[in-house]
C-alpha cells in the first residue's frame, strides 16, 4: 500500500474533473485520478453543442435559457442554480474559447449557434439559436481541450486507478449522526489496475467527477465504464443520493444499439416519422414539434410504437428522416452521426430514413450538492471538503429532464465552481488523519470475490439487472412494473454476495473490475426504483401510467434516498423557486 | 414523403452465425512471458462488432481475457487493436465485414510494451504527444468576448481535430516499429492541429520540435497511418502539410 | 503454428527523447526532392544521347565516350550525374539503415561500408572524368575519336 498526500484530489478525468483540475491546480497541489485515460472518457460522445445565450446569430438572454432549464426540468429544478448556470454559461463558453476549442464559426467569425430541443426565445414562443457547437463533435472538442490545457499546466493524473472507497472522518453508514454535526473527508482509496495494489491519497478535498450510471439499463448511449461509481461510494458512505428516479432516454438511439444521434439531427431539421410517414411529434408539441424537450419525445416515440404505428419486421422503432436535408449540409453540420448509421446500420442518411429508438442517456439526480458543488450530507449540512460536479452530481440544474447541451454546460460551470471551492476550502484547511489502516476495507472487499473458487458469474447478473430495468423501469412505469423490478434487483443483490471472477491475476483484473462496478450497478437501481416507486406523479423523465400527470402538492420535492444498513429509505428536499411558479408544461 | 421511406433491410431478421477469434495472448502472472495463441468460438449476430465478439468471449468462456474498452462506438480511442492485421478499433469493426468465415486473429498495436492480453503500455504514446506541445498558445491579450476566426481559417485544420488519440495510426507505423523513437504520426497530427489554427502563435516552436531527426522526416509516406485512421483523418497529408510549412519557414 | 516474438519490447524505455534538432534531415530530404528530379533530367538526356541520336545504339564504342568527355559540357553532365545519384542514392540507403538496422554497431558497420563504397565511387568516377586520355598512344586508329591525330 502507498499513501499520497495532496490538496485536492480530483476523481475522475472527463469535463468536469478536467475543468475543475485546471482551476484546483494553478491554486493548490492537486492531482487527478482516473480509471480511464482521460480522453477516453465519456464527455467525449456528447455530440450536439452547449447553450449559452451568446446572441451571436439572433436576440436572446440568460433569463430566458433559465426559464427553459426550469420548464424543461418540469419545475424540479432549483432555480437559483439554473440562473447561475444560464449566466455562468456565456463565461463558460467563452473560456473554452480561450483555450482554443475549435467552434464553428458564423461568416463574422464569432461562434456559431444553433437550435436544440426546448431552447426557445420569449419564454416558449419559439425555437433560438443557442447551442454553441463544433460540428457533432462538441463533446470531444471540449474533452480534448481540457485535456490539453492540463497537459499545458502539468496536471497530475494517476491514470488507471480506480477509486473505490471515500474515507470521512465520522462514520455516517447508520444514519444516527446528528443533522448539524461537522463531517468531513479525510481522502480516497484507489486501485491500481495495472498492478493491483492499493493506493491511499490523502486529501483535504475531494472532488467527485465521476460521470453517470447508464449502465444500469440495457439500451443505453452510456459507456461501458458509466457505473455510477462515485454515486455508489457516496451512498455506500451514508451520503443521500438526490432524484435518483429521473433518468433520462434520449429520443434518437440507434434502433437495437443504443448508440447516440444527437438531438442536434432535429436542430439542423430532421424530423421524426412513423410507420405512416406521419410527422407525429406535430400532435405532441404542436408550437416546437420534433425540438420538444427529451422526455416528452421519448415517450411520443414509445407511444408510436405501443400504438402499432412502429416500423420494421417486429414495428419496435419509428425513423428520423434527414432524406431532405442537403447531403453537403449533413457532411458540414453532422458528420460523425451519419457516419454512425452508415457503420452500425447499413443505412445511409442522405436517401434512407434511421431507426431510432429511445436509449438511457443521463442521469438527472445524482449526489446532492450546493451551488459550490459542495456535498451534502442531509437536507442542508455539507460534508467539509466533499465536492460533487457533472452528471455524478444533482445540484440541481436539470431537475426531472435535462435539456439537450445543459450537461456539456453544466460540467464546465459547476466543474469550474467545484475547481474553485475545492482549492479555497484546501488552502485555508488542515488534513483530517486518515483512519487506522484505511484501505482494508477495500483490500477485504477485492480479495473475497477474488478469492472465491466459484459462484455467480458478473456477466449474467448484469445482464439479468439490465433486462429488467429496461422492461420495467424504462420510458414507461407502473407500480406493478416497479415492485417487479425491485424484487427482481434485490433477488440480484442476494445472488452478488457469491458473485466470483475468474481471472484471478494482478494486473489489469478487469474481471475483478467490472464485479466491482456491478455492485455499484445493483445498489444504484435499488435507488432509481425505489425513488420511482414512492414517486406517485408523472413528471420529465419519469412517467408512471398509473399517475400520468404532475402533482405539484405532494411531489414537488427532491427525492433525497439514503442507505442505512441493507435497506434504502426516502426522504424529501424543497425545491428552491426564485421566480417561475409551476405551470403546465405545453410546448 | 411516404413512398420514399424505404424500410432498411439492415435492422430486419439477422442472422446467426459461428465466429472463430485466435487471439494473441500474453498473461505473464499464469503462462510466463510467452505470449501464445488462444481460439474461441461463439455464436454472432449480423449486426455485431468485434468488440461484442470479444466481450462474449471474456463474459461466458473465459474472463481472464483482458482489452481496454470503453464507449463502444469509435469516439473514445480505447480499443485500438491488430485485426486480421489491420490496425482497427474493436467497436468500429463489424464481423460480417471481416470474413467470419475463417478465423478473425486479434493482436494487440505493435511497437508498444504489451502488458497483458490485448492491452499495451501506452505512455510512451502519450509522451510523444506531449512534447509537441498539444494546447493553443496565445501571446495576444485575450479579448473579453471570443476571438474571431473566419470559417475558411477553421476549416484549415478541421480534419486534425478529430483526432481520439487511440494510437492505431502510430502503432501501424513501420518506422515506429523499429526503435520507438520516431515520434508517430499522432504526435504530429496533433501538432498539425495548432500549426495551422489561425489563433496560435507558438506554431513556429512547434515546426522547431517536429525538424528534430525522429521528427517528421522520418516520415516515409507509406499511407500506413492513413488507412489506419478510425476518425478518416488524412493523416499522412497531415504530415506532408506540416514538411511543407517546414521548408517554407526555413526559405 | 507460427512462432510469435516475446511481446515486451527492451527497446521502449526512452523517457526523454534525444533531442537532435536542426536542418540536417530538413535538407536531407530536400536534397532527395530536388536531386530526384534534376536527376530524371540527367540520366534521360544521357540515355537519349547515347542510345537513340545520331546512330543510336550501334554508335556506341570508344571513341563515341572519348569524344563525349572531350567536351567540357558533358563532363559537367556526367560528373554532376555521378555526384547526385550517388548522394541520392547512399542518403537513401542510409535512411533504410536507420529504419531497419535495430542495434547501434549494425547501423556502425552497415554505415561504414556505405560510406566507403560512396567515397571509392565517387574519387574514381571523378578521377575518371577529368584525367580521362582520349588518345591512347599505340591504339589502333578507327577505335579513336577523329580529333587524335598522333
Amino acid at each position: 500500500m502507498q499513501i499520497h498526500q495532496y490538496d485536492v484530489v480530483i476523481v475522475g478525468a472527463g469535463g468536469a474533473g478536467m475543468r475543475a483540475a485546471l482551476e484546483s491546480s494553478s491554486r493548490v497541489r492537486t492531482a487527478v485520478i482516473s480509471k480511464l485515460y482521460p480522453t477516453r472518457s465519456h464527455t467525449g460522445a456528447a455530440q450536439g453543442g452547449m447553450c449559452a445565450a451568446l446572441a451571436n446569430v439572433e436576440e436572446d438572454n440568460w433569463e430566458w435559457h433559465t426559464f427553459d432549464t426550469v420548464k424543461g426540468g418540469d419545475y424540479l429544478v432549483d432555480q437559483d442554480a439554473a440562473e447561475i448556470m444560464a449566466k455562468e454559461a456565456i463565461q463558460a463558453v467563452i473560456d473554452l474559447e480561450h483555450m482554443g476549442l475549435p467552434f464553428n464559426r458564423t461568416p463574422e467569425g464569432k461562434i456559431d449557434q444553433r437550435r436544440f430541443g426546448g431552447h426557445t426565445a420569449e419564454h416558449g414562443k419559439a425555437p433560438v439559436r443557442r447551442a454553441c457547437y463544433a460540428a457533432d463533435r462538441t463533446g470531444h472538442m471540449i474533452l480534448q481541450t481540457l485535456y490539453q490545457q492540463c497537459v499545458a499546466r502539468d496536471v497530475e493524473f494517476f491514470n488507471e486507478f480506480y477509486v473505490l472507497d471515500v474515507l470521512l472522518d465520522t462514520d455516517l453508514r447508520d444514519g444516527t449522526v446528528a443533522d448539524g454535526e461537522e463531517v468531513a473527508v479525510s481522502g480516497v482509496v484507489a486501485y491500481d489496475l495495472a498492478t493491483g495494489e492499493t493506493h491511499v491519497f490523502q486529501a483535504k478535498s475531494v472532488v467527485f467527477a465521476t460521470g453517470g450510471a447508464g449502465r444500469i439499463f440495457k439500451t443505453t448511449s452510456n459507456a461501458h465504464t458509466l457505473t455510477g461509481d462515485g454515486m455508489a461510494l457516496a451512498l455506500r458512505a451514508g451520503l443521500p443520493l438526490e432524484d435518483m428516479e429521473f433518468f433520462q432516454f434520449h429520443p434518437t438511439g440507434l434502433a437495437g444499439l443504443g448508440i447516440l444521434l444527437s438531438e442536434a439531427a432535429r436542430g439542423e431539421g430532421a424530423i421524426l416519422r412513423n410507420s405512416e410517414g406521419e410527422r407525429f411529434m406535430e400532435r405532441y408539441a404542436p408550437t416546437i414539434k420534433d425540438l420538444a424537450p427529451r422526455d416528452m419525445v421519448a415517450r411520443a416515440m414509445a407511444n408510436e410504437v405501443r400504438e402499432g404505428r412502429g416500423c420494421g419486421p417486429h414495428k419496435d422503432y419509428v425513423l428520423l428522416d434527414l432524406t431532405h436535408l442537403e447531403p453537403a449540409h449533413i457532411d458540414a453540420k453532422l458528420p460523425d452521426i451519419t457516419e454512425f448509421a452508415r457503420t452500425y446500420l447499413g443505412v445511409e442518411p442522405y436517401t434512407e430514413p434511421v431507426p431510432v429508438y429511445p436509449t438511457a442517456h443521463y442521469a438527472m439526480g445524482g449526489i446532492p450538492t450546493d451551488i459550490d458543488a459542495r456535498a451534502l450530507r442531509n437536507n442542508t449540512d455539507v460534508v467539509h471538503g466533499l465536492f460533487a460536479a457533472g452528471e455524478t452530481a444533482c445540484v440541481s440544474v436539470h431537475g426531472a429532464n435535462r435539456l439537450g447541451t445543459n450537461s456539456l454546460l453544466d460540467i464546465n460551470v459547476f466543474g469550474k465552481r467545484a475547481g474553485i471551492a475545492a482549492a479555497a476550502y484546501a488552502a485555508t484547511a488542515e488534513f483530517v488523519p486518515l483512519p487506522e489502516s484505511p484501505a482494508d476495507a477495500v483490500v477485504e472487499q477485492l480479495e473475497a470475490i477474488r478469492s472465491r473458487a466459484s459462484g455467480e458469474r458478473v456477466a449474467e447478473l448484469r445482464a439479468a439487472l439490465q433486462q429488467t430495468m429496461d422492461a420495467n423501469a424504462q420510458v414507461f412505469r407502473t407500480n406493478e412494473s416497479l415492485t417487479q423490478a425491485l424484487a427482481d434487483v434485490k433477488a440480484l443483490q442476494a445472488r452478488y454476495a457469491d458473485v466470483h471472477v475468474q481471472d484471478k491475476s494482478r494486473q489489469f483484473n478487469l474481471d475483478l473490475l467490472e464485479a466491482v462496478e456491478l455492485g455499484f450497478l445493483l445498489d444504484l437501481a435499488e435507488v432509481v426504483v425505489t425513488g420511482a416507486l414512492a414517486r406517485e406523479e408523472s413528471r420529465g423523465g419519469h412517467f408512471r401510467e398509473d399517475f400520468p400527470s404532475r402533482d405539484d402538492e405532494k411531489f414537488m420535492r427532491h427525492t433525497m434516498a439514503y442507505r442505512h444498513g441493507d435497506t434504502v429509505t426516502l426522504d424529501y428536499k424543497p425545491v428552491v423557486v426564485t421566480r417561475y411558479e409551476p405551470m403546465e408544461r405545453k410546448y | 414523403m411516404t413512398a420514399t421511406l424505404s424500410e432498411p433491410a439492415a435492422v430486419g431478421e439477422v442472422p446467426t452465425f459461428d465466429v472463430t477469434l485466435r487471439i494473441r495472448r500474453f498473461t505473464p502472472e499464469t503462462h510466463g512471458d510467452e505470449a501464445y495463441w488462444q481460439e474461441f468460438t461463439i455464436q454472432a449476430h449480423g449486426t455485431d462488432r468485434l468488440l461484442d465478439a470479444l466481450h462474449k468471449a471474456k463474459w461466458d468462456v473465459d474472463g481472464s481475457l483482458s482489452f481496454r474498452r470503453s464507449c463502444a462506438h469509435g469516439v473514445c480511442g480505447s480499443d485500438a487493436m491488430r485485426i486480421n492485421g489491420r490496425n482497427r478499433l474493436a467497436c468500429k469493426t463489424l464481423l460480417k465485414d471481416l470474413d467470419p468465415e475463417k478465423p478473425i486473429t486479434v493482436e494487440p498495436i505493435k511497437g508498444l510494451p504489451v502488458i497483458k492480453d490485448l492491452i499495451v503500455d501506452m505512455e510512451p504514446f502519450f509522451a510523444s504527444y506531449r512534447e509537441i506541445m498539444p494546447f493553443l498558445v496565445s501571446e495576444s491579450q485575450k479579448p473579453t468576448k471570443e476571438r474571431l476566426q473566419s470559417a475558411e481559417q477553421r476549416e484549415r485544420f478541421d480534419d486534425t481535430t478529430k483526432c481520439i488519440l487511440c494510437a492505431a495510426c502510430t502503432s501501424s507505423c513501420p518506422v515506429f516499429w523499429t526503435d520507438g523513437q520516431y515520434f508517430g504520426p499522432a504526435a504530429i497530427v496533433n501538432a498539425h492541429r495548432f500549426i495551422f489554427d489561425s489563433r496560435d502563435d507558438a506554431g513556429a516552436q512547434r515546426l522547431e520540435i517536429l525538424n528534430d531527426k525522429e521528427g517528421v522526416w522520418r516520415c516515409r509516406t507509406i499511407f500506413n497511418c492513413t488507412e489506419a485512421c478510425p476518425r478518416g483523418i488524412e493523416v499522412t497529408k497531415a504530415i506532408q502539410e506540416v514538411k511543407r510549412a517546414m521548408v517554407t519557414r526555413a526559405y | 503454428m507460427t512462432t510469435i516474438d516475446a511481446p515486451r519490447s527492451p527497446r521502449m524505455t526512452r523517457t526523454t527523447r534525444r533531442t537532435t534538432r536542426g536542418n540536417v534531415e530538413m535538407v536531407g530530404w530536400l536534397f532527395m526532392r530536388i536531386s530526384g528530379v534534376v536527376l530524371v533530367v540527367l540520366i534521360f538526356g544521357h540515355l537519349f544521347v547515347n542510345l537513340v541520336a545520331g546512330e543510336g545504339i550501334t554508335g556506341i564504342n570508344f571513341g563515341f565516350v572519348a569524344g563525349k568527355w572531350a567536351d567540357l559540357r558533358w563532363q559537367i553532365w556526367d560528373l554532376l550525374m555521378l555526384w547526385l545519384a550517388m548522394i541520392h542514392g547512399a542518403n537513401g540507403v542510409r535512411t533504410i539503415i536507420n529504419d531497419y538496422a535495430e542495434k547501434d554497431s549494425t547501423r556502425l558497420v552497415l554505415k561504414v561500408l556505405l560510406l566507403t563504397a560512396f567515397v571509392t565511387t565517387v574519387v574514381l568516377g571523378t578521377l575518371v572524368i577529368f584525367t580521362f586520355d582520349p588518345c591512347p598512344a599505340g591504339s589502333p586508329a578507327d577505335l579513336l575519336p577523329s580529333f587524335c591525330t598522333a
